[in-house]
């Protein structure tokens, strides 16, 4: 069979990191005179920001270069995504950290939070306050409070206002976003799947920084090419090859060894429950609420992360994943020193097992690329089991 | 035909060549600076008509000797381990840079398995550090080991961190029979904790050269409370199932196109 895949996004970037493509375009918006938010967390309600005119950058913090830096002021025990975030920003290294005129934070896991009062001389700082018991009833509340006082914060530092029909207007937006990947994801989600995950980074990358208006044209084109390798029976990876869903901390950069890995064991990364991956883009905000705030506060105590205690949401999620996705094996990859996603590995694996009979296996790892050798046995007998 | 094995571990390396169902060859050797020299010096002493490679260096084997099958070192202890005892249904398996528990199903497939983090806690690289601590070889560690009376308890598996602690034991005048003993009752602690991970049914095998240690070999059979069945020649195990490989892949549960590229 004579079939070639094209490239999703056909552009100058093919072939190099996602992020040059979303930095490309946050210097447009900075032509533009745009305002830029830098952002570290999926909890930033980004609806917000579009409303309010902001481009919102996913800030670097998935290399290990910086991390030897990091670690003259930071303890080496900590999490990879802390110490690199932290190494880029003195070492003055981040690119997105440069372009942004401000950054949202939340009040996530220790490690961040500590962080984050390490950078405030840097550059105008705003930390959320994050409920951490999301069915409480007081979590929806409060959270929304805070996101009418990150909208304080933005109109103080950039003058601009918003209304709750401009508010309507981006959730809109950021609904049509979500159904577009949705569409996308249906893609991994067939058997054979026709995508692969650093596609599905490619478009998830640039959905990052863009509207749904903005990112629309991409995704028609990545829909038509994606349909076009199902008809011609294109696989990727072996028609056969294990289908592999990966959970847990988030993953990018130097921390995708873990899917190059699974893919070199001759398995297929179907489903990214992760940060970077598909988390953000499993529910839509409800429209025409009446209260917007509460409607957006609402979609983001969804967002299943080891942070909120209980996470059970994380293992209902889960449910829906591998139904959808119909995995062969699950791994869940924790970040070193990531205590949250590291306890709660244990019941996520007890739920794996019991309810799905999915093997699984859990990686502790960082940025480096030391442990590719274990790394690479347990993928190859994990894909072995399957 | 011949078919050979190797298991190219961090510590040693290890062939074993069948031919017509029968092991015909059976060499060790340290691993060193340069595996694929052993390797080669290994192969040059048989011959063989298909190879299969497992261990930290198989991909590195592969690269040079194109024709290679690769499987991992869970696989490949585990078609050995049910060749060399047939009621096998739980591995043991304690390399030179890290150990492993396999759980298998009634047919020799790999059912569950865990293995050690990154850290040399728990390996045989653990004991032999220890060893040199104290200023034991092997054989005379496990001699003092068996010797004490009463272990002492290390505080910390680390192994810098064991070392640290073992001078200053010494240092206050411990004897080194005991810390001897307590580094292998730390060794069998951790394979419990590994235990956990995966179902323990019998018949219990244990492989890897740490399988040679009767000192480790009691201790553990306490910790798991099972027998432990010890194969002939431990060590070569993992090349053995890879010797087994292609021979038989109804063993493997797979077939051999399902190999790793
Ligand atoms: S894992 Fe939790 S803290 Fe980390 S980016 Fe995701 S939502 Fe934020
Ligand atoms: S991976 Fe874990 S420790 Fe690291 S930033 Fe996210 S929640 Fe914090």
């Amino acid at each position: 069979m004579s079939f070639k895949p094209a490239p999703l996004i056909d552009d100058e970037f093919v072939g190099q990191p996602p992020t040059k493509r979303s930095l490309a375009h946050l210097l447009t918006k900075r032509e533009q005179k745009r305002n830029i938010a830098g952002v570290y967390c999926t909890y930033a309600p980004v609806e917000l920001f579009h409303a309010m005119g902001i481009v919102p950058a996913t800030l670097c913090s998935f290399a290990n270069g910086p991390i030897e830096l990091a670690e003259t002021v930071l303890p080496a025990n900590l999490c990879p995504l802390v110490k690199s975030s932290y190494g880029f920003i003195i070492g003055d290294t981040c690119p997105f950290f440069g372009v942004s005129d401000a950054v949202v934070a939340e009040t996530t896991c220790d490690g961040k939070k500590k962080m984050f009062e390490l950078i405030t001389e840097h550059k105008p700082l705003f930390v959320m306050d994050l409920p951490q018991i999301p069915d409480s009833p007081e979590a929806l509340d409060n959270w929304t409070r805070s996101i009418h006082k990150l909208a304080a914060f933005f109109q103080k530092q950039f003058g601009t206002t918003v209304d709750d029909e401009r508010l309507e207007a981006a959730i809109k937006d950021s609904n049509r976003k979500t159904r577009m990947l949705q569409q996308v994801f249906d893609y991994a989600a067939l058997r054979p799947s026709v995508v692969g995950w650093n596609e599905l980074y490619d478009i998830l990358f640039l959905a990052q920084v863009t509207t749904g208006a903005e990112l629309a044209p991409t995704v028609t084109r990545a829909l038509a090419e994606l349909e076009r390798r199902k008809e011609a029976g294109y696989s990727r990876g072996r028609a056969d090859a294990p289908r592999v869903m990966v959970t847990g901390c988030p993953i990018a950069g130097d921390a995708a060894k873990v899917f190059k890995l699974i893919e070199e064991a001759g398995g297929v990364v179907v489903a990214l429950d992760e940060c970077l991956g598909m988390k953000l883009y499993m529910d839509e905000v409800e429209e025409g609420t009446g209260d917007p705030w509460r409607a957006i506060a609402a979609k983001y105590l969804k967002i299943p992360c080891s942070c909120m205690t209980p996470n059970d949401i994380r293992v209902d999620k889960m449910d829906a994943i591998i139904q959808r996705f119909k995995p062969d094996a699950v791994v869940d990859v924790i970040l070193h020193a990531c205590h949250a996603y590291n306890v709660e590995s244990h019941k996520i694996e007890l739920h794996v097992q019991e309810k799905h009979g999915l093997p699984f296996t859990k990686i502790v790892t960082d940025y480096s690329d030391n442990d590719a050798g274990q790394i690479r046995t347990r993928m190859e007998a994990l894909i072995e089991t399957c | 035909m011949r078919q050979a094995g190797i298991d190219i571990g961090s510590r040693a390396i290890k062939l074993v060549v069948r031919d017509r169902g029968v092991v015909v060859h059976r060499t060790v050797a340290d691993t060193g600076s340069d595996p694929l020299a052993v390797c080669r010096r290994l192969l040059d002493a048989t011959a063989f008509d298909t190879i299969t490679a497992t261990g930290y260096g198989r991909h590195l084997f592969q690269e040079h000797w194109p024709e290679a099958s690769v499987i991992s070192e869970i696989k490949a202890v585990a078609i050995g381990a049910v060749a060399a005892i047939p009621q096998c249904r739980t591995v043991i398996d304690i390399g030179g840079q890290d150990s492993k528990a396999i759980a298998l199903d009634g047919n020799g497939r790999v059912k569950k398995f865990a293995m050690n983090d990154r850290c040399a806690a728990g390996t045989g690289q653990f004991l032999e550090m220890m060893a040199t601590s104290l200023a034991y070889t092997r054989e005379e560690f496990i001699t003092a080991a068996t010797q004490a009376e009463e272990g002492r308890k290390l505080s910390s598996l680390c192994s810098v961190f064991a070392q640290t602690e073992v001078v200053s034991l010494i240092a206050r005048g411990t004897s080194k029979e005991t810390i001897a003993l307590g580094v292998h009752q730390a060794i069998a602690s951790r394979t419990l904790a590994l235990t956990r991970g995966v179902p323990v049914t019998p018949s219990v095998v244990f492989t890897g050269g740490a399988a040679h240690n009767s000192c480790l070999v009691t201790l553990i059979e306490d910790a798991v409370k099972h027998p432990l069945h010890v194969p002939d020649s431990p060590q070569t195990v993992a090349a053995l199932g890879c010797a087994l490989f292609r021979g038989n892949p109804e063993e493997t549960g797979h077939t051999p196109e399902r190999k790793v590229t």
